[in-house]
């Protein structure tokens, strides 16, 4: 019963991909102004689908190389490491990330700061403005 | 930023089932950011394999895109993923 399941879910995720897939290719071919064959988004939504196979296997690999059970940042970094403009772009993007995360963070200490300072009697101003 | 490719975004979600689909062990996870960050290179995958396809296309003076374009442009591909 449990392989009917996966097998479903497999479809819905396939059809999921091949979706925004084409939605895509259509919008970088009509950038080109070309045309492209459904035929070649179905081909090109497939090998997307049959790569991310292949990254979720390295990725699992490095994991469990680096005797984790949960998958990093660190470990999709390495499996951008063929080509450097891929990797460098990889790196940049996990940089934002690490960034935007700081920014939240310091986004809630502000907010709970602030009920905190509510709770407590308003004896200081914080800013002295000229 | 106005960038034709950052229009169209694979849900973090559907990644994220999609990868624990085919991880061999049930205790496997995958982090909030490494989803995201799989999100850019399956992204980044499309738009190659597209952008080449046209070069190809282009290459052979066609209008069209179409399936040979891609399979002569896919073993390099891969190569470089």
């Amino acid at each position: 019963m449990k392989m009917d399941d996966n097998d479903a879910q497999k479809q819905r995720l396939k059809a999921a991909i091949h979706y925004t897939v084409g939605y895509h290719c259509q919008h970088i071919a009509s950038d080109c102004e070309k045309q492209i064959t459904k035929q070649t988004i179905a081909a090109i939504a497939e090998t997307a689908f049959r790569q991310c196979d292949i990254f979720a296997k390295d990725l699992e690999a490095f994991a469990r190389h680096a005797k984790r059970h949960t998958v990093t940042v660190d470990d999709v970094k390495l499996t951008a490491r063929r080509t450097t403009a891929l990797a460098d772009y990889i790196q940049q993007k996990s940089e934002e990330l690490a960034l935007n995360n700081q920014e939240l963070k310091e986004k809630r200490k502000k907010t709970a700061a602030k009920r905190k300072s509510k709770d407590m009697e308003p004896e200081e101003d914080n800013e002295v403005e000229d | 930023m106005e960038s034709a490719g950052n229009e169209i975004v694979f849900k973090k979600e559907t990644i994220s089932k999609l990868l624990t689909l085919s991880f061999k062990e049930d205790k496997t996870k995958v982090s909030s950011d490494a989803v995201v960050l799989v999100g850019e290179m399956l992204r980044v995958f499309v738009e190659e394999a597209t952008r080449r396809s046209v070069k190809q296309a282009i290459n052979e003076d066609c209008d069209t895109v179409n399936i040979e374009h891609f399979e002569k442009i896919l073993p390099q591909l891969l190569l470089d993923f």
